[in-house]
């Protein structure tokens, strides 16, 4: 229903309509019968998240916006000079921020239905070594509005959780520590929403 | 009818034969006009005396072998992303290169800062994956630290639009075969890229990520190779397989290739100079998706 009113109230690119169209007909795709109620509730968590994932991605563009466009360049001090003042700006335009903005408690459990689906299976050793292949320190501080230690390495979803979770738009990326799951701001490294518990322990 | 079986077979054995028993006195270039000519390096970007050595020896090598460019498997930066990490892990190492003006194309590695697409000298151009062209050879950059849905059918779309006319290269970072102890082989990698490259006629594929080199047997006609040791090194770390054709885990190292026509010669150095593996590999063409089976 929430999606329902956003998608009225503004006019939606095609690929975030897409996004919001593709992720409920896949999570539902295949199943035969008609969804059970857990499936309906995480298809619309995921609809609604998506949905506030392109609330956020229109913030952040507005606030790109008024920096200097980042373009391939010799110099890395103009990258890293982009990266804090977007960092910057973006804090500022959410001082509030807080984990369960994004990764709403309904979405937290349509994330934790899905992975535990795709962590299932014979698909599910691959999945994992993944995931835990230089993994960065699972003690790492994870705070919203906090960046993502440019010394951690990355890790992000593996490919069949990439596809069983909502697409995102290219200006923010899931990433994986631990059990938990992150999203995350691309250009500024920004750590936008934090989702504890998503991952079954091993 | 007996003879024509024969011929076949011959046929069949040279045009699929990896001629690596050449040893290392053997081995030359052979230095075609026109020919692609490229550097492979891996998980490089530590800044410290080891890879500042494999960079000296590129540039030794580079004076009997001209490479033309520098292939980058990821881990380029491990240090950070401060305009210092910049300089010590890439533009000091590979300064006499830069100036020669060698360009380097790089693939992100886990341990590297998305921004680095932004980095001229990588040649990445904004872009986390990314196609170009050289001579007969069509060059696919993965980012496989992000191989979402929209990321597999780009490889699948570009994969299938190059055709079958030239050399089908892929490289990113995780090693989809490997028999390194640390990481082992990106199964889940795999399962998504592997079919995509059988379908489309991939002939070879470089990774990094595990600090060792490997050469593996061809899998369902394509040869990998692991490179990832042009500046960290995780010595004794090779388990070697049933799979393995050659491995190297007691010092740095770096590749150069030579593809001239339908043949693809690689020649892997060490740090201190002393070839650690050579060879050819001869190219077939093979029909179009769904024209034929494949060899």
């Amino acid at each position: 229903m929430m999606t329902k009113q956003w998608i009225g109230r503004r006019v939606v690119p095609g690929l975030a309509a897409l996004a919001l169209c593709v992720v409920p007909v896949r999570m539902l795709a295949g199943q035969g019968a008609a969804p059970s109620k857990e499936q309906a509730d995480d298809a619309a968590a995921f609809t609604a998240f998506s949905a506030r994932v392109q609330e956020y991605v229109k913030l952040q563009k507005t606030v790109e916006s008024s920096l200097p466009a980042l373009k391939p360049t010799d110099l890395p001090e103009m990258i890293a000079a982009h990266q804090q003042a977007l960092a910057r700006k973006l804090r500022e335009a959410r001082p509030n921020a807080k984990p369960g903005d994004i990764f709403t408690p309904a979405a937290c459990e349509a994330f934790r239905h899905a992975s535990r689906a795709a962590l299932q299976g014979p698909r599910a050793a691959g999945s994992r070594a993944y995931m835990e292949r230089d993994a960065p320190t699972p003690t790492m501080h994870l705070a919203v509005n906090g960046v993502y230690p440019d010394t951690e390495p990355i890790t992000a979803p593996s490919p069949a959780l990439l596809a069983a979770f909502p697409p995102l738009p290219a200006e923010v990326a899931y990433r994986v520590v631990g059990r938990t799951l992150i999203l995350i701001d691309v250009e500024s490294r920004l750590i936008v929403d934090v989702a504890r518990g998503v991952f079954p322990p091993a | 009818m007996r003879r024509r079986g024969v011929l076949a077979l011959l046929l069949s054995a040279v045009v699929t034969l990896v001629l690596s028993a050449g040893g290392p006195a053997d081995f030359v270039f052979p230095l075609q006009a026109n020919s692609v000519r490229l550097a492979v390096i891996g998980d490089m970007g530590t800044g410290d005396q080891f890879q500042l050595d494999v960079a000296r020896q590129m540039v030794k090598s580079r004076a009997a072998f001209p490479f033309e460019f520098v292939v980058m498997l990821g881990d380029n930066i491990y240090t950070g992303n401060q305009p210092s990490d910049f300089e010590k892990a890439f533009a000091v190492p590979y300064k006499p290169l830069l100036d020669a003006g060698v360009p380097f194309y790089a693939v992100l590695g886990n341990h590297d800062t998305t921004n680095e697409r932004f980095y001229k000298p990588f040649n990445m151009n904004g872009a986390n994956y990314y196609t170009y062209k050289k001579g007969n050879v069509r060059f696919f950059a993965l980012d496989t630290n992000y191989l979402d849905p929209k990321q597999t059918a780009w490889i699948g779309t570009q994969l299938r639009e190059a055709g079958t006319g030239d050399w089908k290269i892929c490289y990113f970072h995780h090693a989809l075969y490997s028999s390194g102890r640390f990481h082992g082989p990106a199964g889940d990698l795999r399962k998504v890229l592997e079919p995509l490259f059988v379908k489309f006629g991939v002939d070879v594929v470089f990774a990094g990520h595990e600090h060792v080199y490997e050469r593996v047997h061809p899998q369902q006609g394509i040869y990998y190779f692991t490179e990832g040791s042009s500046g960290q090194l995780r010595a004794g770390n090779l388990a070697p397989s049933t799979m393995t054709a050659k491995g190297f885990d007691t010092d740095r190292s770096f590749m150069m290739i030579e593809i001239a026509g339908n043949d693809l010669y690689f020649q892997t150095t060490s740090r201190t100079g002393v070839e650690v593996d050579s060879g050819v590999i001869h190219r077939t063409i093979r029909p179009a998706p769904g024209s034929a089976a494949r060899h």
